[in-house]
């Protein structure tokens, strides 16, 4: 059922729960005020008979044969009086009580009468008239007692009844807030965990069994959507890497374009000029010709390192390790252009689960980037950390160089973007930044210019 | 009096064998590797052509043309690149360019479209 229609069912119940109760309440009230009001007549009665008694006993008392015409008129009187009220009474009493009462009162009267027709005062029936007086008033107080235990039976009863209704509502509610705690806010929380993971470019899909409810139909449209997200992703990635591709194709052809327009034009001015020419001219224009081959050669050569087999041979390992072997290979340049390093390396660092040589790589071409960056006499610091979460292991390089413009940044990782005056490829960035990805890692670039370059390598630990 | 020729282009070897194939027609030739010291230098002294790469880094070439064409509207400019694109080509004729020159440069031909501008 859904939480909606659960709702609605346990408010009905709720709902109904206190109807009962409250219909309960008013009908116990008015047996109670039935009860009471016989009590109350029943009061009056008993005055009655209580009078009739005295004039009964002045009666025998006094020998006061006028007293004999009073109870007859207040029996009587008594009499209307009862019949007056006697559907209050059937319904407090019952009919029979009532046919009693009336029956006991009729005999007291009889009895009265007895006596008073005959004026004669004969033991038997006054002993008659008191019997059948004592009997009236007994009846009578007896069934007044009777309806005062039952009203006070009835109050306890409601009582005990409201107090039972009390706990049943309140273990309702209880019952009903857990549920609603479990089957929403319980499913809101998941639902916001994945939100939060889908916002930070994981497009995670909520497995669980979805619940058939309102919470459910949630859980499936968050699924959908990520699942849309996910593939508008791919979508995105597939078309930046077409777009990619096509800066790569025109770059290609201008930058073999340059190399080989300049080897025509040497060969062309070599041809042309042959006889004004001497000797060294002649060695340097070969000279350059090779120089501008060697140009091409290394554009193909970054090219075809880009376009291997993109898997990589990956094995655990442990970063300090390989930064040590990629500073060996650095180290010549490093002297070369005068300038300081200073390692850094991490103690207890997680291993990763890479390709060596394809890390080293990525090192040696920041490293490069650096060492062109600064003039000589700058430092260079290379440190590994744990990341902040410890799921990373990160290399930062960092530089003393010129920096970043920030108008470039956005550039340096397209393919043959270079601000180099040595006729950079401009490949470096971009073959790192696709190893980097193919490990499931990131870089990052922090610069000020004029200041210096930090380069950041983030590589997931293994576990 | 000889012509005087002006060719910028960030690669050196494009400026070092065009001045020696120019210079043995008997034009007077300066090389720049950037735009920005050679117009400057075009302020001081008068050119007839300027020859320049397209694209370069810092002022590109069809900056060049329009800065060169807006303070000396007789001077030639003639435009070569290393990435012979139709828009940029169009671009660069409409902004009154004597002649285009995709990568590799004939030098013959060079040769004579300076010849021609001159004569114009
Ligand atoms: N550490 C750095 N400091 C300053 N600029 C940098 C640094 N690293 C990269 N850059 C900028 O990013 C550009 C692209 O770098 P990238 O390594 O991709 O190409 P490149 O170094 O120019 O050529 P190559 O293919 O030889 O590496 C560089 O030309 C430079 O402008
Ligand atoms: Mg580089």
């Amino acid at each position: 059922m859904k939480i909606g229609g659960k709702l609605i069912f346990s408010n009905i119940f709720n709902f109904l729960l206190i109807l009962i109760i409250g219909a309960f309440a008013i009908q116990n009230l008015n047996s109670i005020l039935t009860k009471l009001k016989f009590i109350e007549i029943a009061d009056d009665l008993n005055f009655s008979f209580l009078e009739m008694r005295l004039s009964e006993k002045n009666y025998f008392l006094y020998r006061d044969e006028g007293a004999l015409k009073e109870i007859e008129q207040k029996a009587a009187v008594t009499q209307g009086v009862l019949n007056s009220v006697s559907r209050d009474v059937i319904r407090a009493t019952g009919r029979q009580n009532y046919d009693l009462l009336e029956r006991y009162l009729g005999d007291y009267l009889s009895a009265v009468k007895d006596i008073s027709a005959r004026h004669s005062r004969d033991l038997q029936s006054e002993e008659r008239l008191r019997v059948e007086g004592r009997k009236l008033m007994e009846f009578s107080d007896r069934i007044t007692h009777l309806e005062r235990t039952k009203v006070n039976g009835i109050i306890l009863y409601s009582k005990q009844v409201l107090f039972v209704s009390f706990f049943a509502i309140l273990i309702l509610a209880l019952t009903i807030s857990h549920f609603l705690s479990k089957r929403i806010v319980m499913p809101i929380k998941e639902i916001e965990s994945i939100a939060k993971s889908i916002s930070a470019g994981d497009f995670k899909i909520i497995q669980k069994d979805i619940p058939n409810d309102e919470t459910g139909s949630v859980i499936r449209a968050i699924n959908s959507m990520s699942g849309e997200l996910r593939s508008r992703e791919e979508q995105i990635i597939q078309s930046k890497k077409l777009a990619s591709l096509g800066i790569l194709i025109a770059g290609v052809a201008h930058e073999i374009n340059n190399p080989l327009n300049n080897i025509s034009m040497i060969a062309q001015t070599y041809a042309d000029a042959y006889d004004s020419l001497d000797r060294g001219q002649r060695i340097d224009f070969m000279g350059k010709i090779e120089g501008e081959t060697e140009r091409i050669k290394r554009i193909v050569k970054n090219l075809l390192d880009f376009s291997k087999p993109k898997e990589p041979d990956l094995a655990v390992a442990d970063m300090n390790g390989i930064v040590k072997d990629t500073l060996k290979l650095v180290q010549n340049m490093l002297d070369v252009s005068n300038i300081e390093t200073s390692l850094e390396l991490g103690a207890g660092l997680p291993p990763v689960f890479v390709d060596g040589h394809q890390i080293q790589q990525v090192f040696v071409n920041l490293v490069a980037n650096s060492i062109q960056a600064m003039s000589s006499g700058g430092r260079l610091t290379i440190s590994t950390f744990t990341g902040k979460d410890g799921n990373t292991v990160e290399t930062s390089i960092a530089d003393t160089g010129k920096g970043i413009p920030q108008e470039f940044l956005p550039h340096i990782f397209d393919p043959f973007f270079s601000t180099r005056e040595d006729a950079g490829t401009g490949l470096g960035l971009w073959v790192s930044y696709g190893i980097v990805k193919n490990h499931n890692g990131r870089i990052a670039v922090d610069t000020k210019p004029g200041r210096g370059t930090t380069f950041t390598v983030s590589l997931p630990a293994h576990k | 009096m000889s012509a005087r020729i002006m060719i910028i282009d960030d690669e050196k070897i494009v400026g070092d064998m065009a001045r020696i194939s120019l210079e043995q027609e008997g034009y007077e030739v300066e090389t720049f590797l950037n735009a920005a010291p050679a117009l400057d230098r075009l302020r001081e002294q008068g050119f007839d052509i300027v020859v320049t790469d397209l694209k370069m880094k810092g002022i590109d070439g069809l900056e060049v043309l329009r800065t060169v064409k807006s303070l000396y509207p007789g001077v030639k400019v003639i435009m070569i690149t290393a990435f012979a694109n139709l828009d940029v080509a169009i671009e660069a004729l409409r902004g009154d360019v004597f002649d285009f020159f995709p990568k590799p440069v004939k030098i013959k031909e060079l040769k004579e479209s300076i010849k021609k501008a001159l004569q114009n």
